[in-house]
């Protein structure tokens, strides 16, 4: 168990290494945090269930409107980005990014991410 | 009998652990698992015991460091309270302690010393901050030989024998004399990774004191604050205009909301800090069109809390039904029968008739509002939840 913990953490954390990327979070998709890099792990929980709920709404509403599974949901703001991808039946993965981070590097780095999660808890 | 302090564990534990009698922490290496002899000690000397710390692994200012960062001031113990010093030798250093072993490395060198202290001392709580670095100095053979002679010795002055161990890979000879003959009682502590759940557990492998009980509690060690028993996940459910998110509010330290004209339409989010347990708190949304997001948040839940509103019976096959979206039979639930202080209230004894539930589903009367009966409302469903485990 404790390797699956370490290995998480350490795609997490290259996954921070990316510019831009302020902070990010494996959550499971029932809203439950798996390991994040946020200092405060109450705020960790509270953001873990609401990302969860994000993208899961937003599936199911995509689904529903016959558009298929979405590749992600990016949440914009005048102070940077929220990004959250599936990573597998499991988890989910959500970046914090700030307003200057080039997108297309995140998402790529994200989309590589979100494969070595969901290849960990499958 | 002295109590561990560990939440759960003494009452596991038919009452803590009988004088005379020892105790092993074992713990699965890369588990927090020193913290258990550390609260042991702690507690034992704040219910007015004796204490003495047998420190291996590092310096005892250190250890004295790590009783402060969890908000444990040993000081006001002086003449309760010793360390015997097996570190500071090792490294060639002075020591201020009470009790000092001037090698480490030889059995009977550390022998002559905690016999010494065994026999001088009244009764008294022993903790060994590592026995695995014991065993690492002295041999496997040699330790489990003293070990032996000191509970041995320890029966007779009515000392309370405590040691952390963690499993490293010794031979299955010594593991398995740790786990069946030596001690009185022996803690597993160690590591789930099931399914998204990644966690620390404690529980009973034998206690020859008591009814064996082999229960066991997901944990998260707070700075400070110490062990608390850890519940990932608590459902809070029931119709529209139940009540929930108020619930959810009442009973959590912390909590937000998304809710939009009064009403939640993604879920609300609680934690909950009270007495020694440690949970968080998901609120689901009430109204039909949201089953899809239900269903999304509900996996996982350890318990559930039913809302419903003791005014409004129409809506109490609506409640049923959303025990069946999330998935909930078979969880340990309460019925939290909220809106008590509103004309037309039904008493919880009809409301079992009307919902025709078993009588063993707790029906708890509260005014989330009021923040009235929502404590004890958690604390039936904690029982409920660690009664199960």
């Amino acid at each position: 168990m404790t390797d699956t913990i370490e290995l998480i953490d350490k795609v997490l954390s290259d996954l921070k290494t990316a510019g831009g990327v302020e902070a990010c979070a494996a959550v499971s998709r029932d809203g439950l945090l798996i390991r994040s890099s946020l200092h405060k792990e109450q705020f960790a929980e509270s953001f873990a269930a609401m990302s969860a709920t994000m993208l899961g709404a937003a599936e199911t509403a995509s689904i529903e409107l016959g558009k298929g599974v979405p590749n992600r949901v990016i949440v914009e703001s005048s102070q940077g980005r929220l990004i959250a991808v599936g990573a597998g039946r499991k988890a989910l993965l959500v970046v914090i990014v700030n307003q200057d981070a080039g997108l297309g590097l995140v998402l790529l780095e994200l989309d590589k991410a979100a494969l070595s999660l969901k290849e960990l808890l499958e | 009998m002295i109590e561990t302090g560990i939440p759960k564990l003494d009452e596991f534990l038919g009452g803590g652990i009988p004088k005379g009698k020892s105790l092993v922490y074992y713990i699965q290496p890369g588990v927090e698992g020193e913290i258990f002899g550390l609260q042991t000690i702690y507690n034992s000397l704040k219910k007015g015991g004796r204490g003495v710390f047998v420190v291996s692994s590092t310096i005892p200012e250190i250890i004295k460091g790590q009783f402060r960062e969890f908000g444990w001031d040993i000081d006001q113990f002086k003449d309760k309270f010793f360390f015997v010093d097996a570190y500071n030798s090792l490294i060639g250093a002075p020591s201020n302690e009470k009790f000092v072993v001037s090698n480490p490395d030889n059995i009977e060198a550390f022998s002559k010393v905690i016999m010494n202290a065994l026999k001088e001392l009244p009764p008294s709580t022993i903790v060994f901050g590592s026995l695995s670095t014991i065993i690492d100095l002295c041999g496997e053979k040699e330790t489990i030989n003293a070990v032996k002679s000191w509970n041995k010795t320890a029966k007779v002055y009515d000392h309370v024998m405590v040691y952390n161990f963690t499993a490293w890979p010794y031979s299955e000879e010594t593991l398995k004399a740790i786990k069946d003959e030596l001690f009185n009682a022996v803690i597993s502590v160690g590591g789930i990774a099931e399914r998204v759940i990644f966690g620390q557990y404690f529980g009973i492998f034998k206690a020859d004191w008591t009814n064996e009980n082999k229960k066991s509690m997901l944990f998260r060690v707070l700075r400070p604050g110490g062990i608390r028993l850890y519940i990932p996940k608590i459902l809070v459910t029931g119709p529209f205009d139940s009540g929930k998110s108020t619930f959810v509010h009442a009973l959590s330290t912390r909590a937000i909301s998304v809710d939009r004209l009064g009403t939640t339409i993604a879920l609300d989010h609680g934690h909950i800090d009270y007495k020694g347990f440690s949970a968080d708190i998901f609120g689901t949304p009430g109204q039909e069109r949201f089953d899809p997001i239900i269903k999304l948040l509900s996996g996982e839940s350890m318990g559930v809390f039913l809302i419903v509103d003791s005014t409004n019976p129409t809506d109490f096959i609506r409640a049923k039904q959303m025990l069946e979206i999330t998935k909930s039979y078979g969880l340990p639930y309460v019925i939290i029968a909220n809106k008590q202080d509103l004309p037309g209230a039904l008493a919880s004894e009809e409301i079992r008739i009307q919902f025709n539930l078993p009588s063993d589903v707790p029906i708890v009367p509260v005014v989330a509002k009021d923040k009235k009966g929502i404590f004890e409302a958690f604390e039936v469903l904690i029982d409920k939840i660690t009664g199960g485990i």
